[in-house]
């Protein structure tokens, strides 16, 4: 090990805690908006159309006369919601197949590996946009769209990690004492593998997010009149409407922008914090 | 070095067919092949024609058959009723001779030429900013490490991190808007009647796709090049009285720039992906735009060639980054 240069802190520090706060802010506005005084965001002339910021519509009013603040709320349940799902198919199916390639090695491994390989062989969003050009795009099918690139970045962690927690005398400990390969993958590697996995999540939450937007610009969101951050950042770019009516695409990409910053900021800090490296090959 | 060489060589040809076949599978398992070929035609019912239960129809695509010849010939041509490894394979061979087939929208043109007309802007404005993003990067970096944990250095880390949590489309519409549309200084369309017009309006399309490349090389860098800065060979041309401009970019950059190189090919994924992105914000009439329109109007030779043809480049320049670094850095090779 080299010596670092940087200080490595050892809390995860008070700009942590804001990310994570506003994470947990927007979450709660998202979760319960239907129930908050945030209005209707399919209410056409809930104000009169294309009004900037005021007291009654604090993000201002689109074309249509309907209010960005709630529809960058009600985007957030979308946008979240796929980022969410996508990190968790991610997770189960990448970090489960980089265990067992892993854990078990020889031509598991070589066919996992090689998988990985193929996958990450696609620029993301061109294999984003081969599989939504082809499917119904709900938000369920969407997700897994996204959770599929996430696939191979997740399952390769765990299967470096995997390798080395592997080696180690708990592990061996376990073996000799009779333990089967299910009971050590999930009682004694699972849970070490975990934590790396977590700062990934955040980290591959905000590409999610993002990939979403991506694709929306590409016309290839969730279908019918869902609305997601990307949907409403799409709607309110076109020239003529970004002219006149800047409010409707800057405050959703002002809100991402932030909630990607603190997913970025929080995963990196949960990765410094518990000082993992990518190690084995 | 040779065996190195052959072994990649393999994986190469492993990957590209895994790629290629995935690709093919995918257009052929989700939703009816058929559909994806001639669209709302395949929903004939021709049985029933053949029964005289409904009545042959004809339509505009081509008058001297009914669309129950057209859709027969179509089954023929792509082999639809074969099985899909014994298409995949025939398939593979059309395309190795750059045949995919046409475009059955665009009144029988080859997919290969839409693509190929479109290919020199979408290079064009990938080159543009990785140009902009190295300009911007290796400056910036190597003042990162000059000032290390410095105020500069911790403005610029802060104004990287942001840079990389901004969206691409995101950047664009808010470049789009600043400097496209308020203040008038860039054209908000492509250009390209002379050389200098088109330089200016892919200036703001590039600089999107660029800055979040550059934000990543710029971490790299200053990260790489910190490390360097305490070696020996950096203290003894100190002692010899060396600028400090002399020794950050005479001595220490270059052995510090094997992690950008490194990225550089991973970083050309974001960078083609990002491009389809700005290219519908900027209306530029490149690969990804006539891919977007592709998808939209159902023309899916259109798309399966266009996947196919950037992936494959993306594999091949990945591998080609892989070779570069191995001559890059002698300790590659021996491994």
């Amino acid at each position: 090990m080299t010596a670092d240069v940087d200080v490595v802190e050892t809390t995860l520090g008070r700009a942590f805690w804001i990310g994570v706060g506003w994470l947990g802010f927007l979450a709660f506005l998202a979760l319960f908006a239907s129930w908050l005084p945030i209005g209707d965001p399919h209410e056409i002339a809930a104000g009169g159309p294309r009004e900037g910021p005021s007291f009654g519509h604090i993000f201002g009013t689109d074309a249509l006369g309907r209010d960005v603040f709630a529809r960058t709320i009600f985007g957030a349940r979308i946008s979240l919601v796929v980022g969410f799902l996508a990190v968790l198919f991610g997770m189960v199916v990448g970090g489960g197949l980089g265990i067992a390639a892993g854990y078990f090695r020889g031509v598991t491994d070589q066919i996992i590996s090689f998988s990985f390989f193929t996958l990450l062989s696609f620029p993301g969003l061109v294999l984003a946009l081969l599989i939504t050009a082809l499917i119904d795009r709900n938000q369920l099918t969407v997700s897994l769209t996204l959770g599929i690139l996430s696939i191979a970045p997740v399952g390769r962690l765990a299967r470096a990690n995997t390798i080395v927690f592997a080696e180690r005398e708990f592990v061996q400990a376990a073996r000799v004492l009779g333990a089967d390969s299910t009971r050590i993958i999930t009682k004694e590697i699972l849970p070490n593998v975990m934590i790396p996995m977590a700062a990934l999540a955040l980290l591959g939450m905000g590409i999610a997010i993002v990939a979403e937007g991506s694709l929306a610009f590409l016309g290839l969101s969730v279908e019918g009149d869902a609305v997601s951050w990307g949907k409403s950042i799409v709607d309110g770019s076109q020239a003529r409407d970004l002219e006149q009516n800047p409010n409707v695409a800057l405050f959703p990409i002002f809100v991402m922008f932030l909630t990607v910053l603190a997913l970025n900021y929080a995963g990196d800090r949960v990765r410094e914090y518990f000082d993992v490296r990518e190690t084995a090959f | 070095m040779r065996s190195l060489l052959l072994r990649r060589a393999a994986l190469l040809v492993a990957v590209l067919l895994a790629v290629t076949f995935l690709a093919f599978g995918a257009m052929n398992t989700l939703g009816d092949p058929l559909f994806n070929i001639v669209g709302p035609l395949s929903e004939i019912d021709c049985d029933a024609v053949a029964r005289g239960e409904a009545e042959a129809t004809s339509s505009a695509l081509d008058g001297n058959r009914t669309d129950c010849e057209i859709l027969a010939g179509v089954r023929a041509d792509y082999r639809l009723d074969e099985p899909l490894l014994k298409r995949y394979v025939l398939w593979l061979g059309d395309a190795a001779r750059g045949d995919f087939g046409t475009s059955f929208q665009s009144e029988g043109v080859p997919v290969s030429e839409i693509l190929t007309d479109k290919l020199p802007v979408s290079i064009k404005l990938m080159v543009y900013a990785e140009v902009l993003a190295l300009a911007l990067a290796i400056p910036l970096g190597v003042y990162g490490a000059y000032r290390a944990n410095r105020r500069a250095d911790r403005v610029l880390s802060v104004v990287s991190m942001a840079a990389l949590a901004m969206p691409s489309f995101a950047l664009g519409v808010v470049l789009l808007y600043v400097f496209g549309l308020k203040m008038g200084l860039f054209p908000s369309s492509y250009d390209s009647s002379s050389v200098w017009s088109e330089l200016r309006s892919l200036f703001l399309p590039a600089l999107t796709l660029g800055s979040g490349l550059a934000a990543g090389y710029q971490r790299l860098l200053r990260t790489d090049l910190v490390t360097t800065l305490q070696e020996d060979f950096v203290h003894m041309a100190k002692a010899k009285g060396m600028t400090d401009r002399h020794i950050l970019f005479r001595h220490a950059l270059r052995p510090s720039l094997f992690s950008v190189v490194t990225v550089f090919g991973i970083q050309t994924g974001a960078l083609i992906g990002g491009s389809l992105v700005v290219e519908q914000i900027y209306l530029i009439p490149g690969v990804g735009r006539e891919l977007v329109a592709a998808v939209a109007r159902d023309d899916f030779p259109v798309v399966l060639a266009g996947v196919v043809m950037i992936a494959t480049a993306f594999v091949v320049i990945n591998f080609a980054v892989d070779l570069l670094y191995g001559w890059l850095d002698p300790r590659v090779r021996t491994q």
